[in-house]
């Protein structure tokens, strides 16, 4: 059981777990000893504290590591996505403890993008002339060359000096566990970055524990909007960031008339309200919205009321297993409508696991995907598959935990300190990074990301293309609300009908 | 109300039936026989959509003989249940809940751990066709014949069957059958072992239409146990058939028109009233109309 | 002795509940002298920790007494710990200015689980339903209550001023107050409050299994025709069993929601249903003693392989479930003290002749 233990916690000596396992074993075979049961508990706590001496006092020779909390699922219902995040965070974390960061720093919003790099001397041609007489941009002294590499040295190894200690225990899909284990890692291990969550639910659980106890607390995760917390800091994309793009080209290429099928939980019901306020903006019109309670995996009637409707094309929030199953459903139904959706994907790959043409005609705006074909991400894949060779799939949400423990990292070296207040002014001056999707940038009063949002569609074959892009989309919704978490601290989460605009235009008459 | 429509309900009725027949009759079977809920139902179906699977993936051997080891694979596995540990639990029910809930646990998480969290799935054979603008799976009217025959084998075998004979004997009052020299322990044996293939047969015909979960079960069981409440243990194919055929008959209409989400409280309020009017269940209630006929006749 | 004492004596000393006599009496008493003064030594984190494992009690041992002394199992005792978390929540969250207010909220939730345990148990237990009918109705009604929670995610699923919040679950749920004395997660008072429910609640229980009534209970469990025979009304005693359990199951979902300040509808959901379970059967229904470690042991193994093999949490739960309900089918502690009585008896009587 020692060896075990020692594979999360980097660097530990395996003297943590041996009282506490002697302890269970006892009460089975002691009869008597289990009425003491509790005495026996309270005197090997107080032993393993002070056989924990020594331990503290070896370590004190060298550098205190910075404590990295992490609470992704590793088994439960969402252990797929949880350990793809939780090797992102791995791969960060070696990265930096070997001397390398992300590019980036405090630059403010519009990084060069992908496809630039900086000219080593002023350009000596103009640019207007070269590409009139029919020339190539891309000439050794423009601005237009590709720039692969988006890992430097950092200069040193760690951050500060120390290195960063990953602390990630299993909340087992639990939202339980991750209040219990929120409150071990503030209270107990005392860490000084939390990291924690894919469900909303999740979050939710543990985001009033971390504010309470001032831990700053990363969630990477794409969702459905609205936190508005000091301590809270998103870095998954939000609606406006992949919602109204995805509407856009669907409406604009296949038509309005548009039937919304979503999971019938806090993301579905918050998507398709912003699918719903969004439509009549866009010229378009949701036709039907359909609720499906997360156990449900036979879409039957589901099918033939989508027939019924005929539709332009579907919005999809489904999640979770069993929502998964509609897709070869509808495929042996001979269902060819257009799909769109924010997530189905780039998160849970159902592009590999389902065999073609299950999910032709499928479109997602995704803030990261596998299949990205610009040099650094292919070097970013080649980085991960090295150190993880069994992964089944590089996911978005694995992306933006890689993406927030570099950014994290840097905001530390900034601060000079890892005091979570310091350690917040620094994430709130306005630094970025260039993660292998494009150049990110964290909004001072929202703290969340910006992404690089790239349109995938999926042929009958499940390649994916990457047919149109927005560059730098900001977390402006809560802004608009009056969110300014800099100059009002506060804590809490808006859904749409906090927003009055989201009633205020109604679908046009025709005319 | 075009003539499309009514065959598009139709098609989603018959689908219900089948959904519910297949995943209810191997649980059905054994309560009514061996007197035992066996919770770990819904982990049986997962293992048979996961034998399916695997030979389809790994060794590539041809869907239909697939489906017919995983029949055969989770058959002699019920089998090996009922020697080791149902067995123990014969009076015991609730017990007998606990015990299979235990072996439900380890077997979902043994293939977590084993298997990971999610596998290729067995693509569906895509037999469309169409008719009045709506368009419908063939695979899954297949699935209905099927559940069919299963029903009308296992009522044949029930009723015109030398076993059938002593496994009724069996239900009715197993000391008595095992003083006229039925040997009881072998019947259990063999009923476990067919409901746990029938819940093979379940796991393996929609494996094509589903994700490969280790927790893919909880989907049939949350149906099969309403189902099982209905239909009663007096007779389990009699209880399965018309459970399964009222269910839908209330499920359709409602998920059609309100949603998904109705038709499936439709489904739970439904179980509570019949089983306050008939707490036996479906079968029990034509069971007790027979020998209230039966005494009528008599006297 | 005078009167009364020796009358307290003999009941909490009846035969109905394990551990009886001086010896264990005096073991009690240095256990619960070590709880109390337990903060002496631990840190805050240690005391919210084992608060947090110690107020699932009332939940085992309402089900103990369900299903242990009734024999009626049930699997929907964690509907009744979240319906009355939620309701508290409710109830709380809109008397926020109140004084009082959120005592006023627990006594509401308390009140709500026991009368939808009452409907329900109207229901079932006068349509005389097999045995096993119980718990499958009661984990569908689990079911049903968690798939409506889930989706009352809209800003329309409101009480007054609080959202339902759906699947991601209630939010900043106030913590118990008594005037500035508050019960939150990891405070000492939490604590103090936790070790006295379960004290109270162990005991309280432990006089009623020994009591008349305790004795009619048991009848039930033992032989419902007989006890119905002799002239006692089965189903109404079943009723008010089965409401002390949603009863005792509210009480814990209060103290969870005051630690936790945070509620979802996963609390009624399949793997919550049969945590009480696994406790009961772990432990030995028969014994109030035995659940209560059993729970206690449990929860922190959870908490411990949560933190240090988190995979195989569930395959653990799993395999301790079915060799309990294998080779120790009447509770793990339960044998061992059956067997380390008969050990004594046998030893003393071996003494006794050895003297002879």
């Amino acid at each position: 059981m020692n060896t075990k233990q020692c594979d999360y916690v980097a660097g530990c000596t395996g003297q943590f777990n041996s009282n506490s396992g002697q302890e269970v074993a006892q009460l089975e075979t002691d009869g008597e000893s289990r009425r003491s049961f509790l005495t026996k508990m309270i005197a090997a706590g107080a032993a393993t504290a002070v056989a924990g001496f020594p331990y503290i006092r070896a370590r004190a020779a060298e550098p205190t590591p910075i404590k990295f909390g992490l609470l992704e699922d590793r088994s439960g219902n969402f252990s797929i996505f949880g350990i793809n995040k939780w090797h992102g965070t791995q791969l960060a974390i070696k990265e930096i403890n070997d001397g390398w960061t992300l590019e980036g720093g405090v630059q403010g919003p519009g990084g060069p993008g992908v496809f630039a790099k900086v000219a080593p001397k002023p350009p000596t041609a103009n640019i207007k002339e070269v590409v009139d007489r029919g020339g190539d941009e891309t000439a050794e002294d423009t601005v237009w060359n590709e720039e692969d590499e988006y890992l430097i040295k950092s200069g040193e190894k760690g951050v500060l000096g120390r290195p960063i200690e990953l602390i990630a225990p299993d909340p087992q899909s639990d939202n339980t566990q991750f209040q219990a284990l929120s409150r071990r890692l503030i209270l107990d291990e005392k860490v000084d970055v939390i990291m924690a969550g894919f469900a909303s639910a999740e979050r939710e659980a543990i985001r009033p524990i971390m504010n309470q106890n001032k831990m700053l607390y990363f969630y990477n995760n794409q969702y459905e909007g609205g936190v508005a917390d000091k301590y809270t800091f998103c870095t998954g994309a939000i609606p406006e960031q992949q919602i109204v793009p995805v509407m856009q080209y669907m409406i604009k290429n296949f038509g309005p008339k548009i039937y919304t099928l979503a999971a019938d939980y806090n993301f579905g019901q918050l998507s398709a309200a912003w699918t719903r306020a969004m439509a009549p903006i866009l010229n378009a019109e949701v036709i039907h919205e359909e609720f499906i309670p997360l156990s449900v995996s036979q879409f039957s009637s589901s099918i033939s009321r989508i027939q019924e409707a005929k539709p332009d094309w579907l919005m999809m929030y489904i999640t979770g297993q069993n929502h998964s199953n509609y897709y070869p459903q509808a495929d042996a139904a001979g269902i060819k409508i257009p799909m769109g959706s924010s997530i189905n994907i780039a998160q849970g790959y159902e592009h590999r696991r389902f065999d073609p043409p299950a999910l032709a005609r499928f479109h997602v705006t995704a803030s990261y995907m596998e299949e990205i074909p610009t040099p650094r991400n292919r070097k970013f894949v080649e980085r991960w598959r090295k150190m993880f060779p069994d992964e089944p799939y590089m996911a978005m949400e694995g992306h933006s935990a890689y993406v927030a423990t570099h950014l994290y990292a840097k905001a530390v070296r900034l601060a000079g300190t890892t005091d979570k207040e310091t350690v917040i002014k620094a994430l709130e001056s306005g630094i970025g990074v260039e993660a292998p999707s494009g150049w990110v940038f964290m909004d001072p009063a929202t703290h969340h990301l910006s992404q690089y949002i790239r349109l995938a569609s999926c042929d009958e074959k499940h390649n994916i293309t990457f047919v149109t892009e927005w560059p730098y989309i900001e977390p402006w919704w809560t802004r608009r609300l009056g969110v300014n978490l800099v100059r009002h601290p506060e804590s809490k989460q808006y859904i749409p009908d906090d927003d009055p605009f989201f009633k205020m235009f109604k679908k046009k008459e025709q005319s | 109300m075009s003539l499309g429509y009514v065959i598009s309900l139709l098609y989603q009725y018959v689908d219900n039936v089948a959904f519910l027949l297949l995943a209810a009759l191997g649980l059905m079977l054994i309560l009514g026989v061996v007197n035992v809920i066996n919770l770990a139902h819904g982990e049986l179906i997962m293992m048979g959509a996961y034998i399916t699977t695997l030979a389809y993936n790994r060794a590539h051997i041809p869907l239909a003989l697939c489906m017919v080891l995983s029949i055969l694979g989770v058959g002699l596995f019920g089998m090996l249940l009922e020697r080791l540990v149902i067995r123990r639990f014969y009076d015991d029910k609730l017990g007998a809940l606990v015990a299979t809930w235990g072996i439900g646990l380890i077997l979902s998480q043994g293939t977590l751990l084993v298997f990971g969290p999610s596998m290729q799935a067995v693509s569906l054979p895509s037999w469309t066709f169409s008719y009045g603008g709506y368009s419908f799976g063939g695979y899954r009217l297949l699935l209905f014949v099927i559940a069919i025959v299963v029903a009308v084998i296992a009522w044949w075998t029930f009723y015109y069957t030398r076993l059938g004979v002593r496994t009724r004997a069996t239900m009715q009052n197993a000391d008595m059958a095992r003083a006229l020299g039925v040997d009881t322990r072998r019947i259990y044996l063999l009923t476990f072992g067919a409901g746990s293939a029938l819940a093979g047969l379940t796991g393996a015909l929609y494996a094509p239409t589903t994700t490969i979960v280790p927790l893919m079960g909880n989907q049939f069981v949350d149906v099969a146990f309403i189902t099982v409440v209905i239909g009663g243990g007096t007779n389990p194919i009699v209880g399965a058939l018309t459970s399964a055929a009222l269910l839908s008959l209330i499920a359709t209409p409602l998920s059609s028109t309100l949603g998904t989400f109705i038709g499936r409280i439709g489904l739970l309020i439904a179980a509570l009233i019949v089983i306050r009017f008939l707490p036996r269940g479906i079968s029990g209630y034509f069971q007790d109309i027979r020998y209230r006929h039966m005494a009528r006749v008599r006297s | 002795m005078a009167r009364w004492y020796t009358g307290l004596w003999r009941i909490f000393n009846g035969p109905q509940e394990l551990g009886r006599g001086r010896l264990f009496w005096c073991l009690f008493m240095l256990v619960v002298l070590g709880l109390l003064t337990y903060p002496a030594v631990g840190s805050v984190f240690a005391l919210s920790n084992l608060a947090n494992f110690c107020l699932y009690v009332p939940l085992g041992l309402g089900l103990a007494l369900l299903w242990g002394y009734n024999g009626v199992l049930s699997f929907g005792q964690s509907a009744f710990f979240a319906i009355a978390g939620y309701l508290y929540g409710i109830i709380a969250g809109n008397l926020l200015e109140m004084p009082g207010g959120t005592l006023l909220a627990a006594a509401g939730g308390i009140a709500a689980s026991m009368a939808i345990a009452a409907a329900f148990g109207y229901f079932v237990f006068y349509g005389q339903v097999s045995n096993w009918i119980i718990p499958l109705l009661l984990l569908v009604l689990s079911l049903i209550l968690e798939t409506f929670m889930a989706q009352t995610a809209g800003y329309q699923w409101r009480v007054g001023d609080v959202l339902l919040g759906g699947y991601n679950g209630m939010t900043n749920v106030p913590s118990l107050e008594i005037g500035s004395l508050s019960f939150g997660g990891a405070s000492i008072a939490f604590y103090y409050l936790v070790i006295a429910v379960m004290l109270i609640t162990y005991l309280g229980l432990r006089l009623l299994v020994n009591s008349h009534y305790g004795y009619v209970v048991a009848g039930i469990r033992d032989d419902v025709e007989r006890t119905r025979m002799l002239g006692y009304n089965v189903a109404r005693i079943q009723i008010q069993v089965f409401v002390v359990a949603a009863a005792l199951a509210g009480l814990s979902g209060i103290l969870y929601v005051s630690w936790g300040n945070y509620i979802n509808p996963s609390s009624m959901g399949l793997l919550a249903a049969t945590l009480p379970v696994i406790w009961t059967a772990v432990g030995g229904r028969s014994s109030l003693l035995a659940v209560l470690l059993s729970t206690v042991t449990l929860r922190s193994l959870a908490d411990t392989l949560a933190v240090r093999g988190g995979e195989y949490a569930f395959l653990i739960m799993g395999i301790l479930l079915l060799v309990t309900m294998l080779f120790f089918p009447a509770g793990i502690v339960v044998t061992l003290a059956v067997r380390l009585s008969s050990w004594k008896t046998a030893h003393g009587e071996l003494k006794q002749n050895r003297a002879r």
